[in-house]
């Protein structure tokens, strides 16, 4: 990507120059950016600590439990919902771009009841209304139901977004060739809405993440629900919010720094 | 990309199915270390002293034999040998979490275990779901008991099934030291916090009918207001933090001392307002309930007998016996 200079002498051309100042300021800019952080921070610790907020004897101890057992549950809710979500949704925009008035019907109104709902009544809902129709789930499927039913109606407009964004060459191309409606939809407009949907896939996952946090009120025992009972246990309720916080964005940077590179894996076939 | 697009829709369903696999290993380990450790000691109590004192020493409903043929819900868990007991784990010394080990501990946890243990169930599974769920009914199968320092009230004799208490906590109101009230009296007109769904709330509300066992039940200061806030522990959390929208707390005695040996900026007010008789609940709208309560009840009243109780109530709350007013 940086510019390739061409060395005729053993004076550097001002293209040379030029290319070692936007070098050097880049440089710059990166340092003062991490001078920033590290400075806010450490000011935010440091408040927290002397405001007597934060106790460290809780943190040496109870923090291992906090982190291992709950950081453990909350990404296995979050992959698995994820991989639900995203079964669900290309199923939502399939029926939401549907000519069929029932499939259609369906897929629409999954879309509506379920974004114009709160999460956290869904979550309840699943957890005490399906044992009502027999269908009694343990707490942590329970939750990943809850959180892929939710996502999957807002990834539906996303991913509907994505396969009505696939150029209307491409399929009026293939099927210029003969190839049949379902492998148009299959081998042509889906791995190209894909490519287009996989960075909004990645933002959903990552609000997925913080949201997780609404299934501990029922008994899903993930990151806040052990922050909160041993912060409570302990009598240092705000300690252990406190690191639950601090670990939710620890997860979501580094999530955030996955989805960078996937992305830009996708986006090499653009070049 | 075919084929990786079909591995992927393979490992799809797969991952899914180790997620539901895995919650069903999890909760039960926890009890089930904790078990032997803390029953140890009690179970050679009853063998002794049980015969000789089959009468309840409180009013118990006719259930004082042990019930001859368990049926319904009392034959399910029976033979499942395995019990599924909520629990809150956010209000110590009733339930918390060891610090250490996070695993579950406290007097309602113990108690727990030895009802399970003399209903003659090797597993004890505790769930976690909020407090205002468990009061509110219902519970969907999806726990058999709760023994979560519940109050019995008329209001919610409707929706769940209550045995005889199992301890007694006094109603402690307490302010913080910037307030400056020093009596009950003083509290008039202001804002008291208070847990949500619990019977603190009903109190400052007007709306708390106890049963005729609990005794005298004081007015509330007059012209008070009631906030809530999630768990009875975040009201001290708001004075810590610099909030004082309110001057009040209304709690379990025990859960304001432990808030003020934690400095807590809290203090008590006056004698107890009320003390709240705490029993062992089940979902009333579970048809065959009959023989588990009864037999509940009826393994409470030797555990009150044997002192059993007592020494539980004396272990966790620091020499103090809570099982009787």
């Amino acid at each position: 990507m940086s510019g390739e200079t061409v060395a005729q002498a053993d004076q550097p051309t001002v293209v040379e120059r030029l290319a070692r100042a936007k070098v050097r300021a880049r440089r710059l800019f990166r340092f003062k950016f991490f001078v920033v952080w590290v400075v806010l921070v450490a000011g935010f610790g440091v408040a927290f600590w002397f405001a007597g907020r934060v106790d460290p004897e809780f943190l040496r101890v109870s923090g291992p439990i906090i982190i291992l057992r709950g950081v453990q549950i909350t990404i296995l809710l979050c992959l698995s919902s994820i991989v639900l979500a995203t079964i669900l949704a290309v199923l939502g925009a399939l029926g939401r771009l549907s000519t069929n008035a029932y499939i259609n019907g369906v897929a629409s109104l999954y879309v509506s009841v379920v974004r114009g709902t709160p999460l956290l009544v869904q979550i309840l809902f699943i957890y005490f209304g399906l044992p009502q129709l027999g269908i009694v789930l343990p707490a942590i499927p329970a939750g990943i139901i809850a959180l892929s039913f939710n996502y999957g109606a807002y990834m539906t407009e996303i991913f509907r977004a994505g396969i009505q964004a696939v150029p209307p060459g491409q399929r009026e191309a293939a099927a210029a060739l003969g190839m049949p409606e379902h492998l148009i939809m299959r081998r042509i407009v889906l791995p190209q809405a894909i490519r287009i949907v996989v960075p909004a896939i990645g933002n959903e996952f990552i609000a997925m993440l913080k949201d997780s946090a609404l299934v501990s009120v029922i008994a899903v025992q993930e990151l806040l629900w052990w922050a909160q009972r041993l912060g409570r246990s302990a009598l240092q309720p705000m300690t252990g919010l406190l690191l639950a916080a601090v670990v939710y964005w620890i997860l979501t940077m580094a999530f955030s720094l996955l989805q960078e590179r996937l992305e830009r894996r996708l986006a090499r076939s653009d070049r | 990309m075919t084929i990786r697009a079909r591995a992927a829709l393979l490992l799809a369903p797969l991952l899914v199915l180790t997620a539901c696999a895995a919650p069903a290993a999890s909760p039960t380990m926890a009890p089930a270390t904790q078990a032997p450790a803390t029953q140890a000691p009690m179970t050679e109590a009853p063998m002794t002293e049980a015969p000789m004192t089959e009468a309840p020493m409180t009013e118990t409903p006719a259930t004082s034999t042990p019930a001859a043929e368990p049926d319904g819900h009392l034959a399910r868990i029976l033979e499942a040998d395995t019990i599924i007991a909520f629990t809150d784990p956010a209000y110590p010394p009733q339930s918390f979490l060891n610090e250490e080990t996070g695993d579950y501990e406290g007097f309602d946890i113990d108690v727990t275990l030895e009802i399970a243990e003399r209903l003659g169930v090797s597993n004890v599974e505790f769930t976690t779901p909020s407090f205002d769920l468990v009061v509110a009914g219902n519970w969907a199968d999806r726990f058999d008991m709760a023994v979560g320092s519940v109050t019995i009230t008329e209001p919610r004799r409707e929706v769940l099934d209550f045995t005889q208490p199992y301890y007694f906590t006094p109603a402690q109101l307490a302010t913080h030291p910037d307030a400056g009230i020093t009596d009950i009296a003083g509290f008039a007109g202001e804002t008291i916090c208070v847990g949500e769904a619990t019977t603190y709330l009903d109190w400052l509300e007007g709306t708390l009918q106890l049963p005729a066992e609990a005794g005298e039940v004081a007015d509330p200061p007059e012209g008070v207001v009631s906030t809530t806030l999630p768990t009875d522990l975040d009201c001290a959390t708001a004075w810590q933090s610099g909030r004082f929208e309110f001057n009040g707390w209304l709690t379990a005695q025990p859960t304001a001392q432990a808030a003020i040996d934690e400095a807590f900026p809290v203090v008590l007010v006056g004698d107890p307002v009320f003390f709240e008789p705490l029993a062992v609940v089940f979902d009333g709208s579970v048809e065959d309930n009959d023989s588990l309560v009864a037999e509940v009840d009826r393994i409470l009243g030797e555990m009150h007998a044997d002192g059993t109780l007592t020494e539980l109530s004396e272990k966790w709350y620091d020499g103090l016996d809570l099982t009787s007013q």
